[in-house]
């Protein structure tokens, strides 16, 4: 039980056969995740990610490519061990997936309906989960009368009935607002602490990545295309895609639509330039705009600026407009760049005119 | 009331039997039929394309058996079924005798309609199920039937209540009952009084099942 990768999916292909044209929902993919990570998983609808997670305990079996769940391979289980393997692994929904015949209590102690306990230990271990996700007092009611947040909640201490040690959300906080969004995901980190579980999340905001992950795959057309810890492919993005995702989460995205929109690029002067700086860990809190002051003679022009940490490490976005020595700016940017500061001209450089 | 009924007041006796004809084909072939054709639902749903016990070969077989058996108009069934109504009840004629085509031409139509009840069970429910480790039976118990109770219990009443309807064509092959009065005396003898308390005592037994069918939905839903 010491393997270092808890879940261990190996060259998975998924293809659906859609008519005439068969489409492949995953691509190839390997992924390896380590025992009490959480990992997340973020891509736009019909990236793959869900039909990814689902392979894992076996929902979806691959067309090709082998599965690893602490240590054993589902695939060559037979369909009862196989049931067994899966109540070790949790699951919750975007859409929660309550069974609206039964009690709160009553779909916490179903995935107990088959374990050989009495009904009183039953009831009485789902009201301890019910408990722990904080709603110990609505066991008598019907998920009907609750709200999305409770509901998953109650998703979630039915997903924890089996004693799981890995936990996948699909999409869990998707159909949440941002506030309950919040508090689902502070739950799952608490759990994640004192239950030892692993988690496996996806999603496709990277607010909910930035919030809890530590380690993020980004897919597209069914391939992982970047991965790696939050806090690097946060601050340094190596595909367009990731950067759209982390542009958009730090409002920097609608930030620069908006300066374009308004800011009328060929009416800047000569000397002027639209940029776009990114700062990432210590360079975030150098002086930077009074470098450029003193040393290249350059004045900065804040239009927009933000400061982010993500798993302890600041990321600094600020958009500006500079006037000054054009030459002498690309000088002192080479120089930045090895300080963690990048920049990109948002204006077309001027050419001959 | 003996001037507004005359004929029926003096055919009291042969109203409750054929009032109690008529509750017995319906109460016995309700009960065949709710077997066969809760069988047959779940088997449709279960192995249907993406069903938790997918088998393709199985599913088409149960589709057009049901289909076929669907397309038969029941006034033909009751002819056309007599061979096996006699190897099964040992004659073709009777009250207990019209038990088989009743059967035979209910059961397909509830099947159908179990399948769309428990088609309409949350497919996510079902995958969360499947998630949890349940194994197919547990689903179909404690998640399909379950679920799909409020539902089965509604197409439970339209069976019944066309079911009752098919009784009174029954007396096609002589089994008796309300439809029999209705027509074979009140029709025949242009006695319009017994034609007319035949359906005004079908009327309540369709009202009764529908009172309390709904009601039991009503103890059984929760939203």
């Amino acid at each position: 039980m010491t393997e270092q990768n808890i879940i261990d999916l190996k060259n998975i292909t998924v293809t659906f056969k859609n008519g005439a044209t068969p489409v492949k929902a995953v691509d190839n993919v390997s992924l390896a995740i380590p025992r009490g990570d959480i990992y997340g998983i973020i891509g736009y609808s019909g990236a793959g990610k869900s039909t990814l997670v689902r392979v894992i305990n076996l929902l979806q079996p691959p067309t090709s490519g082998t599965i690893t769940v602490n240590g054993q391979n589902l695939q060559q289980l037979p369909p009862k061990a196989l049931r067994q393997a899966r109540k070790k692994v949790g699951m919750i929904f975007q859409h929660f997936n309550l069974m609206k015949s039964r009690t709160v209590l009553g779909n916490v102690e179903y995935p107990l309906l088959s374990q050989k306990i009495t009904a009183a230990e039953r009831k009485q271990k789902a009201q301890k989960l019910l408990a722990l996700v904080g709603l110990a007092e609505y066991a008598a009611t019907y998920p009907s009368q609750l709200s999305g947040g409770q509901k998953q909640r109650v998703a979630i201490a039915r997903a924890l009935a089996n004693d799981p040690e890995v936990l996948i959300s699909d999409e869990a906080t998707s159909a949440l607002d941002p506030k309950t969004t919040k508090a689902i995901l502070e739950l799952l980190e608490k759990l994640h602490e004192t239950l030892d579980l692993t988690i496996v999340l996806i999603t496709h905001e990277m607010q909910v990545i930035k919030t809890i992950c530590h380690n993020v795959a980004v897919m597209d057309a069914g391939k992982i295309i970047e991965r790696g810890r939050v806090a690097s492919v946060f601050t340094d993005p190596q595909q367009p895609l990731t950067t759209d995702f982390v542009e958009t989460s730090t409002n920097v995205k609608a930030a620069i639509e908006r300066i374009t929109a308004t800011v009328k690029v060929d009416e800047l002067a000569a000397d002027q330039e639209l940029i776009y700086f990114n700062f990432i860990g210590n360079s975030a809190k150098q002086s930077i705009i009074s470098d450029l002051a003193q040393q290249y003679k350059i004045d900065v022009n804040i239009l927009f600026a933000n400061i982010d940490q993500i798993d302890g490490e600041n990321v600094g976005y600020m958009i500006a407009i500079i006037t000054g020595d054009l030459a002498g700016f690309d000088q002192a940017i080479t120089k930045l760049k090895d300080n963690g500061v990048k920049a990109r001209r948002l204006s077309q450089p001027k050419g001959a005119d | 009331m003996a001037a507004l009924i005359p004929n029926v007041i003096s055919m009291q006796s042969e109203f409750i039997q054929a009032t109690l004809e008529t509750l017995y084909m319906t109460f016995f072939s309700a009960i065949i039929s709710a077997i066969l054709g809760l069988l047959f639902g779940i088997l449709l749903v279960v192995t249907q394309p993406k069903g938790i016990l997918e088998d393709a070969l199985t599913y088409s077989v149960l589709d057009k058996v049901v289909n076929l058996l669907r397309s038969i108009p029941f006034i033909i069934l009751l002819a056309v079924i007599s061979p096996l109504t006699q190897f099964l009840i040992g004659t073709t004629v009777g009250t207990t005798a019209s038990l088989v085509p009743l059967v035979f031409g209910i059961f397909p139509f509830y099947a159908r309609q179990v399948q769309n009840a428990l088609l309409d069970v949350d497919h996510g429910v079902v995958e969360a199920a499947q998630s949890m480790g349940s194994s197919p039976s547990e689903i179909i118990f404690r998640v399909y039937l379950r679920e799909g109770l409020p539902d089965i219990i509604r197409v439970s009443i339209v069976t019944v209540i066309s079911l009752i309807g098919l009784t009174t064509m029954a007396g096609a092959i002589g089994s008796g009952g309300l439809g029999d009065i209705a027509i074979s005396i009140g029709y025949a003898r242009f006695e319009n009084d017994v034609t007319f308390v035949a359906m005004i005592i079908i009327l309540i037994l369709v009202f009764a099942v529908q009172l309390i069918g709904d009601w039991i939905v009503k103890k059984v839903e929760h939203y």
